[in-house]
């Protein structure tokens, strides 16, 4: 992107706002589909949706790692990321997708084929796994938002909104992919999976403009990545993919048509517009000016 | 035990940026990385024109969010207060230049090491006697030249700076030649609202 800021200083010797540039598209996609997976499976855990089950494993456990591992500058260690569960988010998150997938295949497994009482375990040995996988998939779908709100460096995300709005995309496009995917499957139960859906993209929308709002009020430099979002480079993008394509357009959908057509479109639209959210939270991310109230004891006009 | 720190002398800052052509000479960083920079900043209208110097570098925090983020347990701070990377345990996972509020980190990307300076394939003589300390991917930042430290000589860009706008010692030692300054000036530390508690003061 060009910068056109003057506000923003890039990577140069100038005090001004400076762009995360940390985590990029890989990262959006390991989040996005770790989520997506996380989502699906634990949509289709409740409704008894096996192919649901195994494809939000599938996703979780393939495209997640793949494009973490892509991100990573030492993939070949990527191992040591379990070393500290004990404060680092990343740490747990890694843990927790390991759990949901290795205890979630052992369930589905046990599901087709009765592995436990082939091994002849115990009988609730299956459905044990079954809940250890959905406590690693709540965490999954929780994690990546408290990595994010955790740290203090960009007011964008150091806000509590960031996990509920984690949980919640995940939440809306596990169900949406279920209804879609499992139209003949889920028979009656569809019309609750679509009024789910509906409700959670109406909270989406609450929580990503409670995350707007809270980042505006609470500094400048998180005033400044809202005004990117809302009114700058990313407005077109922000506005039209996350708002209208991703939450309204998929609620109108649902909305106005019971068939599977319109699931699959939902479907497609809101996964659009939870990509481009994922993206754009990375994207207007802004360092603060390192020296703003220094500059403002030097007699210099604040620089935030 | 001490607890290393450094002030920066807002006042003797020229921008002369020799710290940083130290820095980049002591620890042989690839182009384009930095440990230090010396930021400028202009303000005012014509003829009432201003341009302000700001050094900035790691501020090896107390709170270090960079240590609390790492995953691999890569991230540790010395008894020194000094915030260490250890290359061979860092993953490259980018968490702690992301947690880092002051833009205080570097990932290596692994271009660096086989492009050369001028881009070439070839890497330069220096380049070829510095690379070695880094291993490509993971990322880097200022440890105050704690090799230097160890040997009981003050970081590259302290002794280089021509007016002695950057003061490093003990800040644990009332007496200490940065701690007289941070009393007896006013210093402040860099965004205290991040609440990283920063051992590097600037004064004015």
């Amino acid at each position: 992107m060009t910068q056109t800021n003057p506000r923003l200083v890039g990577n140069s010797f100038k005090l001004g706002y400076r762009f995360q540039r940390y985590w990029d598209t890989s990262m959006a996609l390991a989040f996005f589909f770790a989520e997506a997976g996380a989502g699906l499976f634990l949509v289709s855990f409740h409704f008894d949706f096996l192919p649901g089950m195994i494809a939000g494993l599938a996703v979780a456990g393939t495209l997640k790692p793949y494009f973490h591992l892509a991100h990573m500058g030492v993939p070949n260690k990527s191992w040591r990321a379990i070393l500290r569960p004990d404060r680092s988010w990343v740490s747990r998150g890694a843990i927790a997708i390991g759990v949901m997938v290795g205890f979630g295949v052992l369930y589905v497994v046990d599901l087709g084929f009765g592995l436990a009482s082939r091994l002849g375990l115990p009988a609730g040995a299956g459905e044990l796994a079954g809940w250890l996988a959905v406590a690693g998939a709540l965490t999954v779908m929780c994690y990546q938002g408290m990595a994010m709100s955790d740290s203090e460096s960009f007011t964008l995300w150091a806000s509590t909104l960031l996990p509920a709005s984690s949980f919640l995309y995940a939440l809306t496009a596990g169900s949406l992919i279920a209804l879609a995917a499992g139209w003949e499957i889920l028979g009656e139960r569809r019309a609750a999976l679509a009024d789910l859906a509906l409700l959670l993209l109406l909270l989406d929308f609450v929580v990503v403009a409670g995350i707007l709002v809270r980042a505006a009020r609470k500094s400048k430099g998180g005033a400044f990545s809202v005004e990117l979002l809302t009114r700058g480079e990313y407005a077109g993008t922000f506005i039209g993919l996350v708002f209208v394509v991703g939450l309204a357009l998929p609620a109108a959908i649902l909305f106005a048509s019971a068939t599977q057509a319109a699931a699959l479109a939902a479907t497609a639209t809101m996964l659009a517009g939870f990509l481009a959210f994922r993206l754009l939270l990375f994207k207007a991310a802004v360092f603060e000016p390192i020296m703003h109230d220094l500059a403002g004891s030097l007699g210099l006009p604040s620089a935030r | 035990m001490a607890k290393m720190g450094m002030v920066f002398d807002l006042k003797a800052c020229i921008g002369c940026n020799a710290c940083v052509v130290a820095c980049k000479q002591e620890n042989s960083l690839p182009d384009g990385v930095f440990f230090t920079r010396t930021l400028s900043h202009e303000h005012g209208t014509y003829p009432n024109v201003k341009r302000v110097y700001i050094p900035t570098i790691c501020n090896q925090c107390e709170d270090a969010p960079c240590e609390k983020v790492c995953p691999s347990g890569a991230t540790y701070t010395r008894a020194d207060g000094i915030v260490m990377v250890d290359k061979d345990k860092c993953i490259g996972c980018s968490s702690c230049a992301v947690a880092c509020p002051y833009d205080m980190r570097t990932m290596l990307d692994k271009e660096l090491f086989t492009k050369g300076l001028f881009g070439t394939g070839e890497l330069t003589p220096f380049e070829q006697q510095g690379y070695g300390r880094y291993s490509p991917g993971t990322a880097v930042k200022c440890d105050f030249c704690s090799e230097r430290v160890d040997a009981g000589l003050q970081p590259a860009c302290v002794a280089t700076c021509p007016t002695n706008a950057r003061i490093f010692g003990d800040i644990d030692d009332p007496n200490s030649a940065p701690s007289v300054l941070i009393r007896e000036r006013n210093g402040r530390q860099p965004l205290p609202e991040k609440n990283t508690r920063p051992k590097v003061w600037y004064v004015d």
